[in-house]
């Protein structure tokens, strides 16, 4: 995930100052807030997945690619504005969600093996499509809104303080939503015990692809505001992929707050690392977390957490 | 309890007295295989490379150095996928990351090779331990991680060893790789029939170890431990022991393969031929869609594999609504035929080819149905896939399946019960079954 390639962005960006750059407490701070907001987003997609459908859904790096490019071909190519490529990026996300459940998931629901197979050729095939269609030259996608505004010695991005506000928006919402609606419970439910689930009349299919398209949207939310304060690329969903399974082990498999407090942990250490260590380092570090924290408390911090909510 | 290739064996010998006496038809063409591809070369080693009858039709036989070369890199993919197949067929134990141990063997091998100047022939062994050491290193905390959490820790080492490898360039090359190291026994471009045979008498001699290994009672304990782990332990093994050693095993054989390989004008020690997630990929279809848990059919996997984007790249047919020539999109048809594949036969081609040429001779015979109705039999992959549920069933804390555990075992288990009525139903009915 560039920490580097967003204060490159932030320098070339329209019109921003390069205040990014300026190291600092506040600046890792601010900046760590914002990303680890993002990262929380992908994060909760892939561990709602895991908790309802005991599957790992690898093509959950692609649905951020098909969001971001969704957004790029609305907002760019047809000259629709950024708005509108927000909500374009998030609803093809969100079919591409549905779509992969309904074609492909539903048929292998009790073979997690097999699912974790063609979810990881069918990123692959997004990956190599968008290639061939897009080429490797990044694309970007125009800022929600322009501006900067300067906090506590750092210059702020009014586009990167829309992605946190949002991102938190969500957050909260979808932790309400499961915890205190219906619709909610009944996911809840449904990854406790299916058959118990089933037993009071909830339809496990519905919850089930109920939660693809929510995680299909999250991922497409988070491949805009990647997107738009990044680049879009073929390969921009690798790194978040692989951060979410740090972060979702990490917080604990299924657990909302598990995966927020996760996705902070590891936001802030990538920041930590890239801006006080070596930014070569990015990659590699919340890898030997996951290794660690596999080996050593695989249940993570709190496992369990969505079952006993 | 056998692993099932040899219980297919079984049960056609037990159906059809009649070949009992000679060899199975399919170790006949297993061999007749075997032959064709040993002499695959001999045209082009007398330089007869086409035939032309009556002055108008020409036969070309023979393949160019260029594909014999490319025959050989498919030998070692081939390898490279029986060795996944050792780990992840028969123990069960999925790796998403086998691209690891083949990096660590080429690596090694090739760094000693350039660097320090080591002789290839003495540099490979020395691949081989290093990635047999990373077997260990994988394997030991598989004894404590099931399902999806053994696979997250195979699907990130290689990115840690490629993370390693771009942070140390200066050493390692970053993601171009490192310069090709010293040809085996000197054999270079200007001898693709000695390259080929050197493929070809190590995927044989390769072949014929994992076969080994897998047939006899170890591999058994291979295929108990992909059943039912529980009931290893219960039989007084202990299945860490042998998981650890399929570890091993498959890791020195995928570094033997990924070692001898930078050591031939096909392979390079870079990341994108040896470490890159294409390469797992690549090999966990080649084994799935080959047959997993048959070690012929990840070998077989292996080949077409490696050599069908070989082909596409031949192609020169432009592709419609992409606009790109088929050569430009191979990876991509490449992964939508095996999406397509793996949704049409999760059990491999190689069963599926033994199901149809098995139904037919019975058709021939004049035999009936089998005499349980014929019950779909439980592939790898399904089995696979119970151990998984449970794994995650118990991660996740689903009461059921824990109350079950404890109270009285997997016994209580519906399902499984129901598979154990089948199983003792049709011992006793004599089929044709694979199981």
């Amino acid at each position: 995930m560039g920490l580097n390639l967003l204060a490159v962005a932030a320098v070339g960006g329209a019109g921003a100052p390069a205040a990014i750059l300026q190291s600092g407490v506040s600046n890792i701070v601010v900046n760590g807030l914002i990303i680890s907001a993002l990262y929380a987003v992908v994060a909760i997609g892939f561990t709602l997945i895991f908790g309802v459908g005991g599957v790992l859904n690898l093509a959950h790096g692609a649905s951020i690619t098909v969001g971001a490019f969704g957004a790029y071909y609305v907002a760019r190519v047809f000259g629709m504005g950024a708005w509108a490529g927000l909500v374009a990026g998030v609803l093809v996300a969100a079919a591409f969600g549905a779509a992969l459940y309904l074609a492909m998931i539903r048929r292998m629901e009790d073979e997690p093996i097999m699912v974790m197979i063609l979810t990881l050729v069918t990123a692959v095939a997004v990956e190599q499509f968008v290639l061939t269609v897009e080429g490797s030259q990044p694309k970007a996608i125009p800022a929600l809104v322009g501006g900067v505004t300067r906090v506590a010695g750092t210059n702020l991005q009014h586009n990167l303080v829309v992605v946190f506000a949002v991102s938190w928006a969500i957050i909260l919402a979808l932790f309400l939503f499961v915890n205190y609606t219906d619709a909610g419970k009944a996911l809840i439910a449904t990854s406790m015990s299916r058959k118990g689930a089933a037993l009071v009349g909830i339809e496990s299919d519905r919850v089930n692809l109920a939660t693809w398209v929510i995680a299909g949207a999250l991922a497409g939310l988070a491949g805009v505001f990647l997107g738009s304060f990044q680049t879009a690329h073929w390969a921009m969903g690798r790194a978040p992929l692989v951060l979410s399974f740090t972060i979702v082990v990490l917080g604990g498999v299924g657990s909302i707050k598990g995966s927020v407090v996760g996705a902070y942990l590891i936001g802030f250490l990538e920041v930590i690392t890239t801006r006080v260590f070596d930014p070569r380092l990015q990659t590699l570090v919340p890898l030997v977390v996951l290794l660690l924290v596999l080996l050593v408390k695989p249940e993570g911090l709190f496992g369990r957490e969505l079952a006993e909510a | 309890m056998s692993d099932d290739t040899l219980g297919e064996d079984a049960a056609v010998e037990q159906s059809s007295p009649a070949t009992g006496r000679s060899l199975p038809a399919r170790y006949v063409a297993g061999l007749i295989g075997l032959a064709l591809l040993a002499v695959l070369p001999v045209p082009s080693l007398l330089g007869v490379e086409s035939v032309t009858l009556f002055g108008t039709v020409t036969i070309t036989f023979g393949l160019s150095s260029y594909q014999l070369l490319q025959v050989a890199g498919a030998f070692y993919f081939a390898m490279f996928a029986m060795s996944w197949d050792v780990v992840s067929g028969y123990t069960g134990q999925i790796s998403f990351g086998h691209g690891f141990f083949f990096a660590l063997g080429g690596y090694t091998s090739a760094l000693l090779n350039l660097t320090y100047g080591v002789a290839p022939l003495a540099a490979i062994p020395a691949g081989v331990a290093v990635a047999a050491l990373g077997g260990v290193v994988i394997g030991v905390p598989a004894l404590r991680l099931r399902g999806p959490y053994l696979s997250l820790v195979t699907l990130v080492a290689p990115q840690v060893l490629l993370s390693v490898f771009i942070l140390f360039s200066g050493t390692f090359g970053g993601e171009l790789g490192l310069s090709s190291p010293d040809n085996l026994l000197g054999v270079g471009l200007g001898n693709p029939v000695l390259v080929y045979y050197i493929a070809f008498a190590l995927f044989v001699a390769i072949l014929a170890v994992l076969l080994a290994v897998t047939r006899s009672s170890a591999g058994a304990v291979f295929t108990a431990i992909r059943e039912d782990e529980d009931a290893v332990a219960a039989a007084g093994l202990n299945p860490a022991k042998f998981k650890t050693f399929a570890f091993v095993l498959s890791a020195a054989v995928g570094g033997l393969a990924g070692a001898v390989l930078v050591h031939t004008p096909v392979g390079n020690p870079q990341p994108s031929q040896l470490l890159a997630t294409q390469v797992s990929i690549e090999v966990i279809i080649a084994a799935i869609l080959g047959g997993m848990g048959t070690i012929v059919g990840a070998a077989i996997g292996g080949l077409i594999v490696y050599l069908l984007p070989e082909y596409l790249n031949t192609v020169e047919y432009v592709v419609p609504v992409l606009d790109a020539p088929v050569s430009e999109i191979d990876f991509l048809l490449f992964a939508v035929i095996a999406l397509v594949l793996l949704f049409v036969m999760p059990g491999g081609v190689l069963r599926a080819a033994l199901r149809i040429a098995r139904d037919r001779l019975s058709d021939r015979r004049g035999e009936g149905v089998a005499a349980d109705g014929g019950r779909r039999a439980r592939t790898p992959v399904e089995q696979v896939r119970e151990r998984w549920r449970s794994a995650v069933e118990r991660t996740l804390g689903r009461g059921p399946d824990r109350e079950r555990r404890t109270t009285d075992g997997r016994r209580s288990d519906g399902r499984r019960a129901d598979d154990r009525d089948a199983n003792r139903g049709h011992e006793n009915g004599g089929d044709t079954d694979e199981h």
